[in-house]
C-alpha cells in the first residue's frame, strides 16, 4: 500500500480537490483506493456525499484497525472507499498528545488496511500539529499544493525547515503548483523560478471555475467533466506521481 | 479484512415491475435512479468432481472477464480480465496471478469444464439517500438457460446489494422486500447457484469416485456386494463420456479404479455369487483393464512431464521433448482405439449383462453361492482380517534384499486390503476405520513409489531401444533412467522401516479394535 498525503500548512490551496480527484483517478487504474478525510470540516466526505455514522468520532479513529474498518464507506465509484471525518476530529491533536508515540500512531492504526488497499490518500487539515507529524511518518509521499504566490512559498519553506529541524525525511515532500492563473505574471515567474527545483512536480493545476463547482456536483471533477482543463491536469499529475511511486 | 456486505436475491413469483414492489415506497427523500439495461451471457465452470464448489468457489465467466466468487458470500475473490476461454481449461495453463493460485488449490490435473450457461436480462438501479448518495444497487433480472428451447425463464430475481458502510440503512428495504407477496423466496448466492445448475439438469457434488454407500451390517452380503458393484458400475458409466471427449486424464483413472474395485470385490468375497458368472465377469474386467493399461501409462508420463524435465540438468531438458512428442502421439492412437471399444457392441452388451447380474431380483442359487446369505458384518470382518494377516505375513517374508517381485506382490496385497476397508467403511466406527486407512496409506505410498519408479524405468528402458540414435536424446533418457533408478532404490531402502511402522503394536491394536464386534 502506498500512502499519499495531501498536505499544506495553508488553507484554500486545493488540497481537497486534489485528494478527491487523484484518489478517483488512482481507483480507475490500480484499484482499490481509500481516501481518509482527516479534516474536521469534512470537505472530501462532503464531495462524496458521505457522512460519518453518528457513533463515529476521533476516539474511534485513534483506537484503530477494527473501529476504522467498521466506519469505512463505499463511494459511488467502484474501488474507491472513504473513511469520513467527524467534527470531533478538531480535538485529534489533544487526544493524540495523550497517546504513546503519537507520531507513529497513524501508521500503526492504518497498518491492517495495507492488505485491502493499494493506495491510501490523506486529506489533511491546514496546520502543522502533532497530527501532521503523524501523517508525515505514515506517508510515502507528501503532496503539497501551492498557489504560486509568495505566501505559499513561505509556508513551503517553513515546512522544509520543520522537516530539517526535526530530522524528518524531506525527500517525501512533493510540491506542485495549484490554482495557477497563467495570465498573472507573478504566477508565471514563480513557476519559472521553481521549474527545476528537485522534488517539485512539473505538472501544474490551472485555476478552473469547474473545480469550485465540485461543491455543487458533489463528485470528482474527473468523473463528471473528464475533459475539462483541470481534469486533464489532474490526470497528468497522477501519471507523474504514479511513475515516481513505482520507484519507491 | 472487512467483508463486503452480502447481496440478497429475492426470487419473484413472476416478472414483476419494480412499481409493484415496495421499493417504490422508499423513505422520504430517497429515490431510485435507473441505470442501464443489459443482456449478458454467464458461463459457469467446475471440474467433474466439483473441486471448486467443494472449496467454496464458484467460477463464472462474463463478457469482460472470468471471476472467482465465494460460494457462501457471493463476494468476488479474484478475476482474470479479457479472457475468453473454451469449453474447458486447466488451472496450470493460466497466467501467474492470484486467480491461478486459487484455481490451482482446487485442482491442477482436472479440467474445469463448462457446467451451464445462462442469459441474464438485467435492469439496474441505484438507491439514493437524501444526500443523493448511492447506498445500494438494485437489479431486476430474468435468467434464461442459454440454448434452451423453453421460452420460460428459469427465474426472475430482484438483487439487492448494499454498499460498504450502508448495511443498516438498507436493512428496512430488505425486510420490506422479504415480506412482499410478489417474492416467493429469499436466496443467498449459494442457493441461487444451486438453483441455476439444478435448472441445467445438474446437482452440485453429483459425482465422487469414492464409495459413498451406507451398508447395513446385518444385510446379506449378497445384497451389499451388489450395491457396491452397482456403485462401481455407476462410476464407470459416469466417466465414459469424459474419456471419449478426452477432457482430462482423471476420467480414465477413475474408470480404471472402478474396474479394479469391481474385480477385487468379486475375487475376494468368495461364494456370494454364482461361480461361473463370477469368473465370466472377472475375466471381462481383467481384459477391460488390460485394454486401457497402455493408455493410462501414457497419461502418467504426460502428467509427469514437468517433473521429468526437472530431473535433468537444464542443458539436457530440451532434448527430452521428442520423447514426449512420441508419447503424446502414441497416446492419441491408443485413445482412439479405446474409445472405439467403449462404443462397441461387445462392451455395451457386457454392461447390459452386468446390469442384469446386479439386478436385485436375481438372487443366486444357494448351492452355487453358499455364502450369499451371510451377514455383511461377518463377511467384512473375516475378509478384512484375512487380508490384513496376509499383508503382515507377506511383509515379514520379504527378504533383506527386498526384491522387485516381493514388493510388487505386497503392493497388491495392500491394495486388496485397502479396497475391503473402503467397501465396508460405513459399517465400522468412522474414527477407527479412518485411522486404520491412514496407517495403511503410508505403507501403500512407499510401495506405490517403488512400483511406479520401477514401471517407469522399465518403460524407458524399452523405449530406449526404439528411439532413433540421437546423442542428446540418449543422454537425457540415460539421465532420467539414472534418476528413476536412484528414486526406486530410495523407496526400496525405506521399505523395512515403513513396514515396521505398519506392523507396530499401535496399528495392530487399531485393527483388533476394528475387528472386534463394534460394528455400527
Amino acid at each position: 500500500m502506498k500512502t499519499i498525503a495531501l498536505y499544506s500548512i495553508k488553507g484554500g490551496v486545493g488540497k481537497t480537490a486534489a485528494a478527491v480527484n487523484l484518489s478517483y483517478l488512482s481507483s480507475l487504474l490500480s484499484p482499490p483506493t481509500l481516501i481518509c478525510d482527516l479534516d474536521p470540516q469534512g470537505a472530501s466526505s462532503y464531495y462524496f456525499r458521505i457522512t460519518a455514522s453518528k457513533k463515529y468520532n476521533s476516539d474511534k479513529f485513534l483506537k484503530g484497525n477494527k473501529k476504522i474498518y467498521n466506519n469505512i464507506k463505499a463511494t459511488d465509484y467502484e474501488n474507491l472507499d472513504l473513511l469520513p471525518s467527524d467534527f470531533s476530529y478538531r480535538n485529534l491533536d489533544i487526544e493524540l498528545a495523550e497517546e504513546k508515540k503519537p507520531q507513529k500512531k497513524l501508521k500503526k492504526n492504518l497498518d491492517e488496511l495495507s492488505g485491502d488497499y493499494q493506495f491510501l490518500f490523506f486529506d489533511c487539515p491546514p496546520n502543522l500539529t502533532l497530527l501532521s507529524e503523524s501523517v508525515f511518518a505514515a506517508s510515502d509521499v507528501i503532496l503539497v499544493p501551492m498557489i504560486p504566490t509568495t505566501l505559499s512559498i513561505r509556508t513551503y519553506v517553513q515546512l522544509k525547515d520543520f522537516f530539517d529541524i526535526n530530522k524528518l525525511d524531506s525527500s517525501k515532500i512533493r510540491p506542485f503548483f495549484s490554482m495557477v492563473e497563467k495570465q498573472k505574471k507573478l504566477h508565471r515567474d514563480i513557476i519559472h523560478e521553481f521549474h527545476n527545483t528537485p522534488g517539485f512536480l512539473t505538472q501544474t493545476i490551472p485555476y478552473n471555475s469547474e473545480v469550485e463547482k465540485m461543491g455543487i456536483y458533489r463528485a470528482p471533477l474527473n468523473a463528471v467533466l473528464p475533459n475539462s482543463p483541470a481534469s486533464k491536469a489532474y490526470r497528468n499529475l497522477w501519471e507523474e506521481i504514479s511513475t515516481q511511486l513505482q520507484g519507491l | 479484512m472487512r467483508a463486503t456486505p452480502k447481496t440478497v436475491y429475492f426470487r419473484l413469483n413472476h416478472a414483476a415491475s419494480l412499481d409493484s414492489l415496495p421499493v417504490s415506497t422508499l423513505p422520504v427523500g430517497w429515490s431510485l435512479k435507473a441505470l442501464s439495461a443489459s443482456t449478458e451471457r454467464r458461463d459457469f465452470y467446475d471440474t467433474f468432481e466439483w473441486q471448486a464448489f467443494r472449496k467454496g468457489i464458484v467460477i463464472v465467466e462474463k463478457q469482460e472477464a472470468i471471476f472467482l466468487v465465494a460460494l457462501n458470500t457471493g463476494q468476488e475473490l479474484s478475476s482474470l480480465p479479457h479472457t475468453r476461454i473454451c469449453s474447458s481449461f486447466f488451472s496450470d495453463q493460466l497466467p501467474a496471478c492470484k486467480f491461478k493460485e486459487l484455481l490451482c488449490s482446487c485442482s491442477t490435473i482436472r479440467a474445469f469444464t463448462r457446467l451451464c450457461s445462462i442469459d441474464a436480462f438485467t435492469r439496474s438501479y441505484r438507491i439514493l439517500d437524501n444526500n443523493e448518495k448511492t447506498i445500494a444497487t438494485l437489479t431486476s433480472e430474468s435468467l434464461y438457460l442459454a440454448n434452451s428451447e423453453s421460452p420460460e425463464p428459469l427465474t426472475h430475481l430482484i438483487t439487492l446489494s448494499p454498499l460498504k458502510g450502508y448495511e443498516e440503512e438498507v436493512a428496512p428495504i430488505k425486510t420490506l422486500l422479504s415480506s412482499h407477496t410478489e417474492i416467493s423466496t429469499v436466496l443467498d448466492f449459494k442457493a441461487l447457484f444451486q438453483l441455476i445448475i439444478h435448472a441445467a439438469g445438474r446437482k452440485a457434488e453429483d459425482y465422487s469416485s469414492k464409495i459413498i454407500l451406507t451398508l447395513h451390517p446385518d444385510a446379506p452380503i449378497h445384497e451389499s456386494a451388489r450395491q457396491l458393484l452397482q456403485s462401481t458400475m455407476y462410476v464407470m458409466r459416469k466417466n465414459e463420456e469424459g474419456i471419449k471427449k478426452n477432457i482430462d486424464s482423471e476420467f480414465l483413472h477413475d474408470y480404471r479404479v472402478a474396474i479394479r474395485r469391481s474385480r477385487s470385490l468379486l475375487k475376494q468375497l468368495k461364494g456370494i455369487f454364482d461361480d461361473r458368472e463370477t469368473t465370466y465377469f472377472l475375466n471381462f474386467f481383467r481384459d477391460l483393464g488390460k485394454k486401457s493399461n497402455e493408455l493410462r501409462d501414457r497419461d502418467v508420463y504426460l502428467l509427469r512431464q514437468t517433473t521429468y524435465f526437472h530431473y535433468l540438468p537444464p542443458f539436457l531438458q530440451p532434448s527430452l521433448k521428442p520423447f514426449f512428442v512420441n508419447i503424446s502421439s502414441s497416446r492419441s492412437g491408443l485413445h482412439k482405439r479405446f474409445c472405439r471399444y467403449l462404443s462397441s457392441s461387445d462392451y455395451r452388451s457386457f454392461l447390459d449383462e452386468l446390469e442384469r447380474f446386479l439386478n436385485p431380483l436375481s438372487i443366486p442359487n444357494p448351492e452355487n453361492a453358499p455364502n450369499a446369505s451371510l451377514s455383511t458384518k461377518s463377511v467384512a470382518m473375516t475378509s478384512i482380517k484375512k487380508a490384513w494377516k496376509k499383508v503382515i505375513r507377506h511383509g515379514h517374508q520379504i527378504s533383506r534384499k527386498t526384491t522387485d517381485s516381493e514388493l510388487h506382490a505386497l503392493r497388491i496385497d495392500c491394495k486388496k486390503l485397502r479396497y475391503l476397508l473402503e467397501f465396508f467403511s460405513s459399517i465400522f466406527p468412522a474414527e477407527t476405520i479412518a485411522s486404520v486407512i491412514r496407517q495403511l496409506k503410508e505403507l501403500q505410498e512407499n510401495l506405490g513409489d517403488f512400483v511406479d519408479f520401477s514401471v517407469q524405468l522399465c518403460f524407458l528402458h524399452e523405449q530406449f531401444a526404439l528411439v532413433p540414435a540421437d546423442k542428446l536424446l540418449s543422454a537425457s533418457m540415460g539421465g532420467l533412467m539414472a534418476t528413476l533408478f536412484q528414486k526406486q532404490e530410495e523407496a526400496r531402502l525405506k521399505f523395512h522401516k515403513t513396514f515396521k511402522l505398519f506392523d507396530h503394536e499401535d496399528t495392530n491394536q487399531l485393527f483388533r479394535d476394528l475387528l472386534t464386534d463394534t460394528c455400527q
